[in-house]
Formats: C-alpha cells, sequence, structure tokens
C-alpha cells in the first residue's frame, strides 16, 4: 500500500492535509486539503476547507471551493457552498452546488466525462456549414442568405471571403442605398455641433 | 483494512482525532487522539502528542505517548518523547529517549 490515504468514517482532522498521491475522505476534515493526486469525498464525509487535487469526486458536503487540475465531478446527493473550476466539470443530477463553476485549463487527455462531446460538437457543425452556406449563396435567394449570417458570425467571414460572389447578390435585390448616407454623416454631424452651441 | 491511513507522501499539520485503527505511513504534526491501535510505519514521521489505546512505533516518533494499553517500540522505531502505558516493549534495535511512566 502507501500509495493511498483514507482519512476514515470515524476521524477528525483539523488542520491542513497536503501531499502526493490518492486520498480518500470518508471522516471530517476542517482545514484545507491540497494534494497532488486524486482526492475522493466519500457519501456522508465533509470537509470545512479547499480542497485541490488532480480528480476531485465529490459524495459529500464541501464548505469551500473545489480546484481540479484535472477534472471536478459532483456526485448525487453531494452538496457544495463554493467555486468550482477545472478543465472539466461534472454535476450529477440531484448533487446540490452553490457558488462559481468554471471551467478552464487544457483537457488533460481523452475526455471520459459524458458532458464533454455536447460542446465538441458544436464548433464541428459550425465548420461544415459555411461549407454548405457558400454554394447556397449563389442561389438567387438573398432572402434566405441573410437570416443566416445574423444567427452565425462565422458565416460573414466565409462571405467576405468571396468578393465576387457576394457584390452579385447584395446589388440586383436593393441597389444598395446605404454607401451614400455614410458619407453624408460626418458632414450632418458638424452642422449639429454648429446648430447644437445655439 | 485500517480505518484511517496517512499514506506515504501526505503530511498532515494541525490535530487528528478518530475512533479507529490509525496507519500512518507519511507525516503527521500536532495532536493524535485515538480510541483504537495507532501504527507507525517505518517510514512515517510524528511528531505530535499521541493519545492512544495501543501503539505500535517502527518509524519516528517525537512527541510525549499515553497509551490505555500498550506502546510497542519495534526495531528501527525510534521514539523521543515520555511514555504513560500500562505495558511497555523496547525491541531490540530501537531507539529511545525519555522518561516512562507504568502507573505502578
Amino acid at each position: 500500500m502507501a500509495e493511498g490515504s483514507v482519512i476514515g468514517r470515524e476521524t477528525v482532522v483539523r488542520g491542513n492535509v497536503r501531499g502526493s498521491g490518492g486520498l480518500e475522505i470518508l471522516g471530517r476534515v476542517e482545514g484545507d486539503v491540497s494534494i497532488e493526486g486524486d482526492v475522493l469525498l466519500g457519501d456522508g464525509a465533509a470537509v470545512r476547507g479547499n480542497i485541490s487535487g488532480a480528480q476531485l469526486t465529490i459524495g459529500g458536503a464541501v464548505l469551500g471551493d473545489l480546484r481540479g487540475t484535472e477534472s471536478v465531478l459532483v456526485e448525487a446527493g453531494a452538496r457544495v457552498v463554493g467555486d468550482l473550476l477545472a478543465p472539466r466539470i461534472g454535476i450529477a443530477e440531484g448533487a446540490l452546488v452553490r457558488g462559481n463553476v468554471r471551467t478552464e485549463g487544457e483537457p488533460a487527455l481523452a475526455p471520459p466525462a459524458a458532458k464533454r462531446p455536447v460542446p465538441g460538437q458544436r464548433p464541428i457543425s459550425s465548420f461544415s456549414a459555411p461549407r454548405q452556406v457558400s454554394p447556397s449563396i449563389t442561389r438567387p435567394s438573398p432572402v434566405e442568405a441573410r437570416p443566416i449570417e445574423r444567427e452565425r458570425p462565422a458565416e460573414r467571414v466565409e462571405a467576405k471571403a468571396q468578393p465576387a460572389e457576394t457584390p452579385a447578390t447584395k446589388s440586383s435585390p436593393e441597389n444598395e442605398p446605404p454607401p451614400p448616407i455614410v458619407p453624408a454623416l460626418p458632414k450632418n454631424a458638424r452642422g449639429k455641433k454648429k446648430s447644437r452651441p445655439k | 483494512m485500517a480505518g484511517t491511513v496517512i499514506g506515504e507522501g501526505l503530511t498532515i499539520e494541525g490535530e487528528v482525532t478518530s475512533d479507529e485503527e490509525v496507519v500512518v505511513h507519511g507525516t503527521l504534526r500536532g495532536t493524535l487522539k485515538c480510541g483504537d491501535v495507532v501504527s507507525v510505519g517505518s517510514g512515517a514521521v510524528i511528531e505530535a502528542d499521541v493519545d492512544a489505546s495501543s501503539l505500535s512505533v517502527a518509524g519516528h516518533v517525537t512527541g510525549n505517548v499515553n497509551a490505555s494499553e500498550r506502546v510497542d517500540l519495534q526495531a528501527g522505531g525510534r521514539l523521543v518523547g515520555d511514555v504513560k502505558a500500562a505495558r511497555l516493549t523496547i525491541a531490540d534495535g530501537a531507539s529511545f529517549k525519555g522518561n516512562v511512566d507504568m502507573e505502578v
């Protein structure tokens, strides 16, 4: 053994716990816990202090901040009053969290959490969408292309990158009334400034 | 499985109170109160007053020891401090410096 540490169910620690190796807390800790390894806070355990470690799995009660260099997982039945900070954060249904939650830093390796693939799919679909839209701009339907431009800012870059197609679509339906207004604005602004002191 | 294990590489600074077996392979500074057996491994360092039912020392303990049953100082173990216990054994090769009170 000598690798993992256990604070048993009938044990209370008042003070700071730090070091390397995994730590399983089943009892009570009143103080900060700073471990280089993983921390498992069992059901019925309680910590009044900040916890930092690689992978934090919380099943008990914590009054303090949770900081994981890899992940923080708050299981059902757990109660956390404090901030959560880790590259991967999981909060199970039935868990109680009150505090600021931030996912920061690089994810260590392949994400095993079930929640991670969901934000990962969105950039994939948005990158594939402009490739499909660029031939759709050539179609004579500018009304359809405009609402898509407002919804997704990534497609505006695609539209500017192809100047040969975009002016053809814009000039044909509207004849561009806004350009003459834009140079007229500074002239009107000067006139208003003169009129305001009167 | 022991109730509480302070593994190698782990350091606790403060007060540890337990009603179950405590095994120390790491470092403990402060106070240790245990209603059960306390085992101090060969690589452990304890700089604390220890209050336990029985204590087995193979590592280094600096502090006063109060055991309701017994204290066993094993070979290679080192104990600096006063010992108050009904029974005390000191193995050959152990180091000990302090007073002994066997409640005669």
